[in-house]
């Protein structure tokens, strides 16, 4: 099975849109999916909800913006190694 | 994966940060109350009990108060450090202040030395509480950025004057102590004022300004440079007046101070005109009058300086006094109550409804702006800027215009109270509904 990205940009968005719309994503990731959110700060209060998700991420420096966090199923190691390349 | 020092149950409860902010506008009212029962005569000179009693209602009872919540509940949050018993230490600290406010203000009126007695140790202990919380938690912050830096040099600054206001306190309330006036006050004054809230203002700014604003970042050369050369600065002007052959250091610490906050002001009000979403906001009005207010306060302190009559007038030190404690310290704070209360509520609303796995069913929690609308949060706003344009008019002529300025600062405070505890509710009754979604559904 090969992986798809979602992408989400959220650098334009106010507290607690950002937050609010990646959860959102992240809860909609079917096996095989991982989320690419493009962010202007890094969204340290995202982490432990992710957590709670079941959900795992990375963040790294974007190209567009300063932040790119990469989310995927814990459970789902497809997607995780799609991610680590990513 | 995980980051290390930052978990949801590291947040504390949402009481713990809420019971300083709901409490903060009725020590408000209480000094609007002060204010119309002494009336004019409170501001014979800066030394009245009235006066004095007044100024701690809203430095200790409104700003104090509700800056003490927010850094219990920043503190994990921006320092990454979790503070030890969060709703133990919440509660203890809350009811000392509440209480050693109250007995100071009442000790001034009635007048009372045991009352002053009672609320030096009280207000001793609560802030001595909240800096071992605070000290604990930021000496093992994982993350060492400008505001982590702008809260430990705050905290240094609150021990300071609160030190320097508990000697003033011990010549007031024990027979047999000599009253340390003047210089010891101006020293109190300025290391609460310019130290303790601005330094924490200045720290928090850099970090919750672009977050919230949507505006650019800071410069580095600020948030590297700006607070600790405020804390030098109020080193050196310490050291001047305390020992008169460095004199000229106060000249020195002066400069620092006013290029330093008026380079804060002018540098926030441009940040503010480039933010990228021009959407209307409340908070960004109260930050406007804020920065205005500073500027305007700073100006006319270097006016003063220039102007032999000015110093020597009384009313000097109170137009000073006033446009740093409400013109900007107040509209500041009351400002960030309207980002703080709402992503508060949001964001415990939010780890309920993850807990009880209920994210992706097609139940939310309210967003930001239905915490605390705009048009309600504006009104307010009017209220209180009303009360600053009235301020220094009223300590100009006092009779009769210290009435009207009183009444429209007790409506600002009114509408204050009403919308926190108007959010304060909400999450309540949304707590009920998350808890039991099929009942409600």
């Amino acid at each position: 099975m090969s992986a798809r990205e979602r992408r989400l940009d959220v650098s334009g968005l106010e507290p607690c849109e950002p937050l609010e719309r990646t959860l959102a994503a992240a809860g909609e990731l079917v096996p095989g999916e991982f989320l690419r959110v493009l962010h202007r700060r890094e969204p340290f209060p995202l982490y432990p909800m992710l957590e709670q998700l079941g959900c795992a991420w990375r963040c790294q420096p974007g190209s567009t913006t300063s932040f790119e966090v990469l989310i995927w199923r814990g459970d789902d190691p497809v997607a995780a190694a799609a991610a680590a390349d990513a | 994966m995980s980051y290390p020092g930052l978990a949801l149950e590291q947040a504390p409860p949402v009481s713990a940060p809420f019971r300083f902010f709901l409490t903060a506008p009725l020590f408000g009212l209480a000094a609007v109350v002060l204010l119309l029962w002494l009336g004019p005569g409170l501001l014979q000179s800066r030394w009245t009990p009235g006066l004095l009693a007044l100024t701690h209602l809203l430095t200790l009872g409104v700003l104090a108060m509700a800056m003490f919540g927010a850094l219990l509940q920043m503190l994990p949050v921006v320092a990454g450090a979790p503070v030890a018993r969060p709703l133990a230490i919440a509660t203890v600290v809350h009811v000392l202040l509440v209480a050693g406010t109250a007995a100071l203000a009442l000790g001034f009126v009635m007048p009372s030395s045991f009352l002053l007695r009672a609320a030096a140790l009280l207000l001793a202990a609560a802030v001595m509480v909240l800096v071992a919380a605070a000290a604990h938690s930021l000496a093992r912050a994982p993350r060492r950025h400008a505001a982590v830096h702008g809260m430990i040099l705050a905290i240094l600054a609150l021990t300071v004057a609160v030190g320097l206001g508990l000697w003033l306190l011990v010549g007031h309330g024990w027979s047999g102590v000599a009253l340390q006036r003047g210089v010891a006050t101006d020293l109190h004054a300025g290391w609460a004022l310019l130290g303790w809230i601005g330094i924490l203002v200045c720290g928090v700014a850099f970090q919750v300004v672009p977050m919230f604003q949507m505006t650019p970042e800071y410069p580095e050369w600020l948030t590297r440079h700006l607070n600790r050369l405020i804390f030098a600065a109020l080193m050196l002007w310490t050291l001047a007046l305390a020992w008169p052959a460095a004199a000229q250091l106060g000249v020195l610490a002066a400069v620092v101070l006013v290029l330093g906050y008026a380079a804060f002001a002018v540098v926030t009000l441009d940040l503010q005109r480039r933010r990228k979403r021009r959407l209307p906001d409340v908070t960004l009005s109260f930050w406007r009058l804020g920065m205005g207010c500073l500027l305007a306060t700073l100006l006319f302190w270097v006016v003063t300086r220039a102007t032999p009559g000015w110093l020597a007038d009384p009313r000097t030190g109170l137009l000073l006094g006033a446009g740093l404690i409400v013109g900007f310290a107040l509209s500041v704070i009351n400002g960030m109550l309207y980002k703080i209360v709402p992503f508060l509520v949001w964001f415990h609303l939010q780890n309920r409804l993850l807990h009880s796995g209920l994210l992706g069913t097609g139940v939310k929690v309210p967003h930001m702006k239905r915490v605390l609308p705009d048009a309600v949060s504006r009104r307010q706003f009017r209220a209180h800027a009303g009360a600053v344009i009235l301020l220094p008019l009223a300590l100009l002529w006092p009779d009769p215009l210290l009435y009207p300025f009183a009444l429209v600062l007790g409506v600002s405070f009114l509408l204050l109270a009403r919308n926190l505890w108007a959010a304060s509710l909400l999450y309540r009754r949304e707590s009920l509904r998350l808890a039991a979604p099929a009942e409600n559904d």
